[in-house]
């Protein structure tokens, strides 16, 4: 410090010669980066970083708030610059007079200027008229000082601010200073054309405008860049002149990154290698180029330029290249025949050092050991990222990531390259080539880190042969390589690590754990900031430490998976293999950077070519996709410009996708869809900083060609009427089915869709579908399928599941009746049917015409219908072969049968009792034998066709015919009531011995027991529901029969109301203590019952009394069963 | 680690409700949006998405409360753990219910990775009942209040922090909306929601 202001005054009282040669040597200085020079010269620049940042500080101009200077202590530091730059002025000030003396010389006597922004003429030019004519001119602005601050515009918020904080000095246009010099007298700067705030209407910086502003004249250029301090202001006013002003990408967004095209720069540190690279680098162009308001082909050059999208789509170019690559498939299969993987080190990990760095001063020797970074913009107060330095470079603290400006200020001579992309393909071939000669398990994890999996591999050591590759890959490439071996990727990664750089470090097994005992977690692949931060709030920072952890704890705080993958890596285990590549999952471009919109049209321009884009990417990759997603960065309502020049700020991601039935990567497709989903995101234009189109579910283009008529409406639609059609279709179809793999999903689909319309749930339909499957890959051994799914099929897949196994399933189902007699009486009476039907000799749907026809007539008498009822039983065990007319005779009789009660509704309440109670002795054996979940998933018209089979009396407790209510309310309002009010009254005596006791509960059995069918079914679901001895279970599994009668007969109403009333008291009486909220749910189902059937509403009525006193016994409320809703 | 096998079950049973409740409670909070979303961080606790109170002042609030009965709910002496909103008026617009039963008889080891897989069900089932809840009123406030099945007789440091509540009681039973149930053997807890009846008289 002390010496460097000693030097400048010196400099300064030996005049302008030896000013000229102190700037030169500094530069000299800087180029040769030797010994102590060095060290001084960075200091210094630190120190005029540091009196920028002070200006920034202290004055809120538009470009100095760009800037942040991480130090703090500068304020001794100031005063002695000020000095020094007043000394400086005041000797150029004498130099100058002597040159020229000027009669007007003391014009501006007293006047000390402050040029805030950007001014024309520029600031240096009003110096050197402040100069000439006597006046003062002040680098940083002091209140004490300054008298008036020049500038051209502002905006209102600092007009604001710079009113306050000059305290009042006048703030005018640098055309006063010119009008005064012009009539040579000093103007009154409030009456003055010039005066800024008089006019008031200037408003905020327009870029563009300033665009061409500025201008330099070289021969002021020149005396200037002799000042050290001067120079100092050139530079950062060469920042604030929109041409120059340096391209950032946006690192942190990820994919997209737009190099500039670097343009010749004024600090003289910089290196110009354009020999080296011809095409990044050319001329800058104006500015407008660097937003998507002005450049027409945005989205092009900025991709052409980004260095991530170089990495990016480096992955397609490499399997391009080694097509040939044995799939991970094969490598997992050898590694599970080789268990003793694990205790062989056979894992080498090669990583080139610096790559971005090496690769592009490969040919320039004379760098190797200069601090050297890659960057797109090599300005230097630049906000641009550095994207690689080596390690000379790291050495000052320079690393990938930080901004050149602060790379510049921790090591003031580093040399700044562009990227050189064709290079690094060049290179990266290169590598991989020497990689696949040496071994044939490679795993490319980026163009410049790959996995070897040696284990196999004749030569036997793994070090000597990473040193052989080392070695190839210097001679070959220029650049070296570190290579990690060990026995897992993990290891090989972190050992690789330590070998850094230009080395190789071998972990061998009983070094694992040693080696990561002090290994600091963040070395831990997986480990990222967020999870570091966690750790070090648990007092982790070593894997050592982080060995001391169970894996249940881990699990509970950081999740299933974060937590396994801890306590594997601190151990050091790692069980991934090597060639295991992963599918590309989506393919997608993104633009964060640059992005402004004036207007739909702007935005839409962008949109196609960015759809361009993506589409040429899908092409690449031979790829298409079904989802389209937009993503679009939309500038927050309190944001304002970002920091960053032409960044994203500050921003609300949104998104939309939409999936199509066909993948594809039309440009036209992807353009009217990724239109339609930006208009639908309904935003401004002007506040959108980042659009992104992704396209996923990706599948190859060839097989998308060959799947795309398949999954066409139309082949879905002709395929699913084929079905309606003829049955025998179905199972033709599944042939084929087996054949292509591709039309799997449309027939599929189809008899899915067929399944869900007849009105079986979608379990079922699930199940079926499942089965399908298994039937496609390789038809099982009978006895291997479950039972249980053949049960469930529906009737359609049943038929076709027989059909493939020659009819022998229903045989198989037969054999097994004793294990279940009413389910496979149930599937024989299917089956039949089924037979039926893929006879093809009528129709299903014709059966439903006859039946709403005839039942409209039905008036036979009681005992008619007795006698047809028995007559049909007789015939029950022989259906199948039957003629079509036979069908039809029998239907009309069984619709006189079913339409009974609609014929009797004049009939009283003992009449229909008895009735009942005939027809029960007239069918003993009828439905109660048949499954009635199996009923349940029959499509309807198969439904209504076994119910015909089936005796009448059952007929209303399957339907809901409404035609069939009337007669039941009717007699159950009247008499039932009462009745039920004085068995339940009998019944309190009896629920001292709990029905809910046992397992199966007691009440199972006795619903079993009992003749009446709602009874019977409750005991039926109990097992369906899984025996979890949970009623709201039953409950649901009656509710998701959705058709299913919860109607009991007139004649078992009451006692069915009883057993389910103390069903359900027991069962409130159990669990009102501990689990209301299973009481709840019962009660919401029990509700929702309500809606469908008189017996279930006279159910809740009875017991929601009960209920609602217990719960207020033990809560002190009522449960909230009709409010929910 | 080893302090677990000195403590009783109860101790063990009461340590991890504590740790449910104080979550538990902070999403109830965020739930019922009584503060700004941004107020609150969404976490991990045994792999269930919660949200934690970023406030500090407001997290020790919920965490004091329930630490504190911590040596209660290990007695068994607490019946019921109330998260009460109410209006400016202190008339209480809905209550959250914690209703606990520590087994005291229960004499074996508690394995606190089952029991705490099981109390996870109550953070998942809250997270998806906003719809059961009621949208409250500006201006509303609320307390954690806790219900005792007898006073407690020894007075200890801990128990300066309960105070009586000044809020006001329904006048009718309210309307209960279960949320969720759980018992096994060493505890039972419930959460439910209370309503103010639909007779109950309004204030005006």
């Amino acid at each position: 410090m002390s010496f460097d202001s000693f030097q400048s005054r010196s400099a300064n009282s030996n005049g302008k010669s030896k000013r000229s040669f102190n700037s030169n040597s500094s530069h000299r200085t800087d180029g040769s980066g030797s010994g102590s020079g060095s060290g001084r010269k960075k200091q210094q620049t630190n120190q005029k970083t540091l009196g920028m940042a002070w200006g920034a500080n202290s004055l809120s101009s538009s470009r100095s708030s760009t800037r942040k200077s991480p130090f703090t202590n500068f304020g001794s530091y100031m005063v002695e610059k000020n000095r020094k730059l007043r000394d400086q002025f005041e000797a150029e000030a004498s130099s100058s007079s002597l040159g020229d003396s000027n009669s007007g010389k003391s014009l501006f006597h007293g006047v000390s200027i402050f040029v805030d922004g950007l001014t024309v003429p520029s600031s240096q030019e009003l110096k050197v008229y402040m100069l000439k004519y006597g006046g003062h001119f002040e680098n940083y602005f002091s209140r004490h000082r300054v008298t008036h601050i020049i500038c051209s515009n502002l905006p209102d918020s600092k007009i604001k601010n710079l009113r306050s904080f000059s305290g009042g000095l006048p703030v005018v246009k640098p055309t006063w200073l010119l009008d005064s010099v012009a009539a040579n007298r000093l103007l009154s700067c409030g009456t003055s054309k010039g005066a800024l705030l008089a006019e008031g209407g200037e408003s905020t910086k327009d870029i563009s405008q300033c665009g061409g502003g500025s201008v330099f004249e070289s021969g002021k250029h020149v005396e200037v860049e002799e000042d050290p301090a001067a120079a100092e202001k050139y530079i950062e006013l060469k920042t604030s002149e929109p041409s120059s002003t340096d391209m950032e990408d946006e690192n942190s967004i990820g994919e997209a990154h737009l190099p500039s095209p670097c343009r010749p720069s004024a600090s003289g540190s910089s290196y110009c290698l354009d020999k080296a690279s011809p095409n990044s680098r050319t001329d800058g162009p104006s500015n407008m180029c660097h937003s998507t308001l002005g450049d027409p082909n945005f989205v092009e050059n900025y991709f052409k330029n980004s260095r991530l999208h170089f990495i990016g789509t480096w992955r397609n170019r490499y399997r391009k290249r080694f097509p040939s690559l044995p799939d991970g498939e094969k490598y997992r299969k050898r590694h599970a025949n080789a268990p003793a993987a694990c205790q062989r080190t056979s894992i080498i990990h090669l990583d080139m050092d610096c790559f971005f760095v090496s690769v592009v001063i490969r040919n320039h020797p004379e760098l190797r050991d200069k601090p050297v970074a890659v960057c797109h913009s090599d300005n230097p107060r630049g906000t641009a990222e550095i994207s690689s330095a080596n390690y000379p470079a790291r050495d000052y603290g320079v690393k990938a990531g930080i901004f050149v400006r602060d790379a510049k200020a921790l090591c003031p001579h580093l040399v700044i390259l562009p990227y050189n992309f064709e290079a690094y393909e060049e290179v990266a071939d290169q590598f991989y080539d020497i990689l696949h000669k040496h071994c044939n398990k490679v795993q490319a994890v980026s163009c410049d880190e790959a996995f070897l999996d040696v284990m196999d591999l004749e030569d036997g050591d793994p070090e000597h042969l990473a040193s052989t590759i080392r070695l190839e890959i210097v001679e070959t490439t220029g650049c070296t390589a570190s290579a990690g071996i060990a026995e897992n990727m993990l290891m090989a990664r972190l050992a690789t690590r330590t070998a850094k750089p230009n080395g190789q470090c071998y972990i061998p097994h009983d070094k694992v754990y040693d080696y990561l005992n002090e290994l600091p977690i963040k070395a831990l692949p997986g480990i990222g900031r967020v999870l570091e931060e966690k750790l070090k709030r648990s007092h982790i920072q070593t894997c050592g430490q982080l060995h001391m952890i169970s894996k249940e704890s881990l699990q509970k705080d950081f999740g299933a998976k974060t937590g396994e993958m801890l306590w594997n890596y601190s151990r050091g285990i790692d069980n991934r293999m090597v060639g295991v590549v992963q599918e590309t999952k989506s393919i997608g471009a993104e633009v964060n950077w640059g992005v402004r919109f004036n207007d739909l049209k702007d935005s839409h321009h962008f949109l196609v070519n960015l759809c361009k884009e993506v589409s040429l990417r899908l092409e690449g990759c031979g790829l298409q996709g079904r989802t389209i997603t937009l993503k679009v960065r939309k500038r927050r309502k309190d944001a304002g410009e970002p920091t960053k020049y032409m960044g994203c700020g500050d921003c609300e991601n949104l998104s939309h996708s939409m999936t199509v039935p066909n993948s594809t990567d039309d440009v036209d497709v992807l353009q009217r869809i990724s239109k339609q989903l930006f208009g639908s995101l309904h935003i401004d234009v002007k506040d959108i900083r980042g659009i992104g189109l992704q396209v996923s579910k990706l599948e190859s283009a060839e097989s998308c060609k060959q799947g795309n008529e398949k999954n066409s409406l139309k082949s879905w639609l002709l395929s699913a009427s084929a079905i309606t059609e003829e049955p025998h279709n179905t199972s033709s179809l599944a042939k084929k089915r087996a054949d292509e793999e591709i039309g799997e999903q449309s027939v599929d689909g189809s008899s899915h869709q067929l399944i869900n319309s007849t009105g079986s749930s979608y379990v079922h339909a699930n199940q079926s579908r499942e089965a399908c499957l298994n039937q496609v890959s390789a038809l099982p051994p009978i006895y291997h399928l479950d039972r249980g799914v053949i049960e469930s099929l529906p009737p359609e897949i049943f038929s076709e599941v027989n059909e493939m196994y020659g009819g022998k399933l229903i045989d198989f189902m037969e054999t097994n009746i004793d294990r279940r007699s009413s389910l496979s009486g149930s599937m024989c009476i299917t089956s039949q049917v089924e037979g039926a039907r893929n006879k093809g000799k009528r129709p299903l749907s014709q059966n439903v015409v006859h039946l709403s026809s005839i039942a409209a007539e039905g008036t036979s008498p009681e005992t008619e219908a007795g006698v047809l009822g028995r007559n049909i039983s007789a015939k029950l065990p022989v259906p199948s072969p039957e003629t079509e007319k036979a069908n039809q005779v029998r239907q009309n009789t069984l619709q006189e049968i079913q339409s009974l009660p609609v014929s009797t509704p004049g009939s009283s309440n003992f009449n229909m009792t008895t009735m009942g109670a005939d027809q029960v002795d007239l069918m003993p054996a009828s439905l109660s034998q048949i499954d009635i979940s199996v009923l349940q998933q029959l499509p309807e018209e198969l439904k209504v066709d076994i119910l015909e089979l089936l005796p009448a009396h059952r007929m209303p407790e399957c339907s809901s015919d409404a035609t069939l209510d009337p007669p039941r309310e009717y007699c159950h309002e009247k008499f039932g009531k009462k009745n039920i009010a004085n068995r339940l009254s009998g019944s309190e005596s009896a629920s001292e011995n709990s029905i809910w006791a046992g397992n199966p509960p007691k009440w199972v059995g006795k619903f079993k027991a009992s003749r009446c069918l709602i009874l019977n079914m409750f005991s039926e679901l109990y097992y369906l529901s899984g025996m979890t001895g949970l009623l709201s279970s039953i409950l649901q599994r009656a509710f998701s029969m959705s058709s299913f009668s919860l109607d009991a007969s007139p004649d078992v109403w009451d006692e069915a109301i009883c057993s389910l009333f103390e069903l359900l008291k027991q069962y409130i009486e159990l669990k009102v203590e501990s689990d209301i909220e299973e009481i709840y749910v019962c009660f919401r189902f029990l509700r929702r019952f309500t809606m469908k059937s008189r017996f279930f509403l006279q159910v809740y009525d009875v017991v929601l009394p009960f209920l609602q006193s217990s719960i207020n016994e033990c809560y002190g409320g009522y449960l909230n069963i009709s409010n929910a809703e | 680690m080893e302090r677990k096998d000195q403590q009783s079950p109860q101790e063990e049973t009461a340590r991890i409700l504590v740790e449910l409740l104080e979550v538990a409670i902070n999403s109830i909070v965020f739930l019922k949006g009584i503060y700004p979303s941004g107020a609150f961080e969404r976490r991990r606790y045994m792999s269930a998405v919660v949200h934690r109170a970023r406030h500090p002042q407001l997290r020790d609030y919920i965490h004091s409360a329930v630490t504190g009965l911590r040596p209660f709910i290990e007695k068994g002496l607490v019946d019921r753990v109330a998260v009460v909103f109410f209006n400016s008026d202190n008339v209480p617009i809905e209550r959250f219910l914690f209703r606990l039963m520590v087994n005291q008889s229960y004499r074996f080891r508690v394995e606190a990775a089952d029991l705490e897989f099981s109390l996870r069900s109550f953070l998942m089932k809250l997270s998806v009942s906003e719809s059961l809840t009621k949208v409250l009123p500006r201006g509303c406030n609320w307390e954690i209040t806790a219900y005792f099945r007898t006073l407690p007789e020894a007075r200890t440091s801990k128990e300066e922090l309960w105070v009586p509540t000044d809020t006001d009681q329904w006048q009718q039973p309210p309307l209960i909306t279960p949320i969720k149930s759980m018992k096994c053997e060493s505890l039972s807890v419930q959460l439910y929601l209370e309503h103010p009846s639909v007779s109950e008289p309004k204030p005006q």
